[in-house]
């Protein structure tokens, strides 16, 4: 039998009862498990072995089976221990492994290993078997020489070589990016081998390429962030799989639908015929609704609850909390609501980012972080807020100084909470001091990015000594959004609504100038003033009196950008752009305006940045 | 005894610039081969103790012959040819099994320190 057709089927399967499987475990953990839920697991990793067995996928089947195994003997016991979650765990990580080997087509990975060191569970709960002395876990950097040829190769290589000293894992850049053939120079990595600093070295003495091998015994701090990242691509977040399953009624809906706009056609079609005009505009009326119900319907179909990406936070703060030592509670609320599959896929990394800046940075040795999600009209907000140390504003200020991403003038007008939203600033967000002293910074900036590439926000708030609180506010869709339309040198240009924050007409005689920045001063705020067509590079304007301003935020400030004309706003269907197009910075797609005309969607921090 | 290497490049001039390096260098050029097919019949033939294999040529690639040769002796140390450009094959031909690379135009320094250590 061909079983190729039940693969995708199988993978979406399984990938729910592994993940089900994982926040189970930790769940077991906290509330030292009962008897049902060591049943659910017991369930799961039955359903997965049978599965798996039927596809013919023989390593994923046994692992399951050992795992069914070991289960069994738990539930005899009516409890789980904390050496034989942790086992547990160990063993849905290498389910998601070999899950992943399957849905990319891989041969499955050997878990022999895995499967020998396993002590009889029961037994590593009374002997406590103490891990093999031997083995040390090198954390290492590695770069290679700047005249290195094709170093994605040459990373490869290396990578290769150190397979064979150990085992090499929390990889950065991850092998699917260096696969990808990009400039990569350097390698981060943990090394879990027998041998010492200086047997490592030794084998690469023969590799003049490699320029630097630095060692610690401890992850650095950015490991972990490192580590994490790679867990939830290997893990998948949980919204990856590229089917979908719909309830029936759903789709019977849409064959009723469908059904519907067959007879709207011909309505409409008769109408034009007689030409009854009358006929004719109800048919439009009645168009209009079945289409608005269709895109509700579609919608419904695409949206997923939030609960699917957050599932995994319990696992992230646990793993945390065990490493470092801290008392963490993580409480989520509103894991229900549901958003679309493509935002939730976007938030999801920079989600557990967030979580661990906040478990990393923010709080110190105890403390809890709640993640919130509501709905509000037409967007959904996630909320991660904690009760750590909080954002100092007045440093910020002064990095931002140092940094130069401020003149002193602008640090002194600026308001505190404009202040903290620099911490987003890309410039601001890659040194590493930055951290240790304001407790946030690293990766904000992509964090940032990705709320903004969906048409949303990211808004920051802190007190000292109380906490952080960081908002992503989500449109519910991506497909669908409203635009802003506005022209320049007689081009018409959109920017989603959900970015401006107002738009302005100011007098000419009312802009100030600072040194060379040209200002406004909108409810008492100082506004650097942006021209589009600058941006844009097309000619300058004529003079004008009246100025047209769209006020949104640029790289973490509020700015105002000078346009020819606001035309008004429109909800639009927003296309990707086809690659290679996709890869150019400055549009974040296009779309088809009701006359037909087709406008791009501007994304002008990106067409900043191409400049720099 | 010497080394036996087997040089597979489809251009004449590449052959006679490897086999002076090597020969140079005191191996024994064991054979040559102008494509991927028949550098796979050479190396069954002749079981050299390395073979640079050069990445595009025709009847079957470079790429294909790693593949063959590692399938059929996964020891097998195949070092691949390369020019600036080709990172993205180079990356597969690895992945095939190729043990390095070296990149056009030759250095005979270079290519004999990665030889070296390919055999090491």
């Amino acid at each position: 039998m061909d079983m190729a057709k039940f693969k995708a089927m199988f993978l979406s399967e399984t990938e729910e009862h592994i993940r089900s499987m994982g926040s189970l475990l930790v769940e077991a953990e906290e509330n030292s498990a009962d008897s049902e839920g060591i049943n659910a697991l017991f369930r799961a990793a039955h359903s997965i072995k049978g599965m798996a067995a039927s596809m013919g996928y023989e390593q994923m089947a046994g692992l399951a089976h050992h795992l069914e195994d070991s289960l069994d003997n738990f539930r005899k016991d009516g409890e789980l221990s904390r050496s034989g979650i942790d086992r547990l765990l160990a063993g849905v990580d290498l389910l998601e492994e070999l899950h992943e080997d399957i849905s990319t087509d891989l041969p499955e990975r050997d878990i022999s290993g895995f499967m020998e060191q396993e002590p009889d569970a029961e037994q590593a709960v009374e002997e406590n078997i103490p891990e093999s002395s031997e083995t040390i876990i090198h954390f290492l950097k590695l770069g290679l020489q700047e005249n290195v040829v094709s170093p994605s190769v040459r990373l490869l290589l290396v990578l290769k070589q150190l397979e064979v000293l150990g085992t090499v894992e929390n990889l950065s850049p991850e092998l699917k990016q260096i696969m990808d053939g990009q400039d990569h120079r350097r390698l981060q990595f943990s090394l879990t081998t027998k041998l010492n600093e200086q047997e490592i070295k030794q084998a690469f003495q023969d590799y003049p390429e490699i320029s630097e091998l630095i060692f610690s015994t401890e992850p650095p701090p950015e490991e972990n962030r490192k580590q994490d990242r790679r867990q939830n691509d290997r893990r998948g977040n949980g919204v990856t799989s590229g089917t979908v399953r719909v309830d029936t009624r759903l789709l019977d809906q849409f064959i009723n639908l469908t059904g519907e706009l067959v007879t709207n056609r011909h309505m409409l079609q008769t109408a034009l015929g007689d030409q009854n005009w009358r006929e004719l505009n109800d048919g439009l009326g009645q168009l209009e609704k079945l289409v608005k119900n269709l895109h509700g319907q579609v919608l419904k179909v695409r949206m997923m609850p939030v609960g699917s990406i957050t599932e995994r936070l319990p696992r992230v703060v646990r793993d945390f909390c065990r490493i470092n030592g801290k008392e963490i509670t993580l409480k989520v609320e509103g894991a229900e609501i549901e958003l679309d599959r493509t935002i939730l896929e976007e938030v999801a990394d920079p989600l557990v980012h967030m979580v661990r800046n906040s478990i990393d940075h923010g709080i110190e040795d105890k403390g809890t972080v709640k993640v919130k999600v509501w709905r509000d009209r037409s967007h959904v907000q996630i909320q991660i807020q904690d009760d750590g140390r909080g954002i100092d504003p007045q440093i910020i200020r002064e990095r931002a100084l140092e940094k130069m991403l401020l003149s002193s003038k602008q640090a002194e007008s600026m308001s505190d909470s404009n202040v903290l939203q620099l911490i987003c600033h890309p410039g601001f967000s890659t040194t590493d001091q930055v951290t240790e002293t304001s407790g946030r910074g690293v990766g904000m900036d992509v964090v940032k990015a990705a709320v903004e590439k969906l048409g949303g926000t990211l808004l920051i708030d802190s007190k000292v000594g109380q906490g952080s609180c960081l908002t992503m506010k989500l449109p519910l869709s991506v497909a669908i959004i409203k635009l802003l339309l506005f022209k320049c040198e007689g081009k018409s240009l959109a920017l989603p609504l959900s970015r401006i924050l107002q738009t302005q007409q100011v007098d000419r005689k009312d802009i100030i100038t600072s040194g060379k920045q040209l200002m406004i001063e909108l409810e008492g705020e100082k506004l650097p003033l942006i021209s589009l067509r600058k941006v844009l590079r097309m000619s300058v304007p004529p003079a004008v009196e009246q100025i047209s301003l769209v006020v949104m935020e640029l790289f973490g400030r509020k700015v105002g950008l000078v346009v020819d004309q606001i035309s008004g706003h429109q909800e639009v269907f927003v296309k990707k752009l086809p690659p290679p197009f996709d890869r150019l910075r400055g549009t974040n797609g296009g779309a088809v305006l009701g006359d037909g005309r087709v406008v791009f969607i501007l994304d002008v921090q990106g067409f900043l940045e191409r400049r720099r | 005894m010497s080394k036996r290497v087997l040089i597979v490049d489809d251009a004449q001039f590449m052959r006679d610039l490897l086999r002076d390096i090597f020969e140079q260098a005191g191996w024994d050029v064991a054979g040559e081969a102008e494509n991927g097919r028949k550098a796979f019949e050479q190396f069954q033939l002749l079981k050299p103790d390395l073979v640079t294999m050069d990445i595009v040529m025709p009847l079957r690639s470079g790429i294909e012959a790693v593949a063959d040769i590692i399938a059929s002796d996964p020891a097998a140390k195949v070092v691949m040819c390369s020019a600036l450009g080709q990172e993205s094959m180079v990356l597969e031909a690895v992945n095939a099994g190729a043990k390095d690379f070296i990149v056009k135009p030759f250095q005979a320094e270079q290519v004999l320190r990665i030889v070296n250590r390919a055999m090491a």
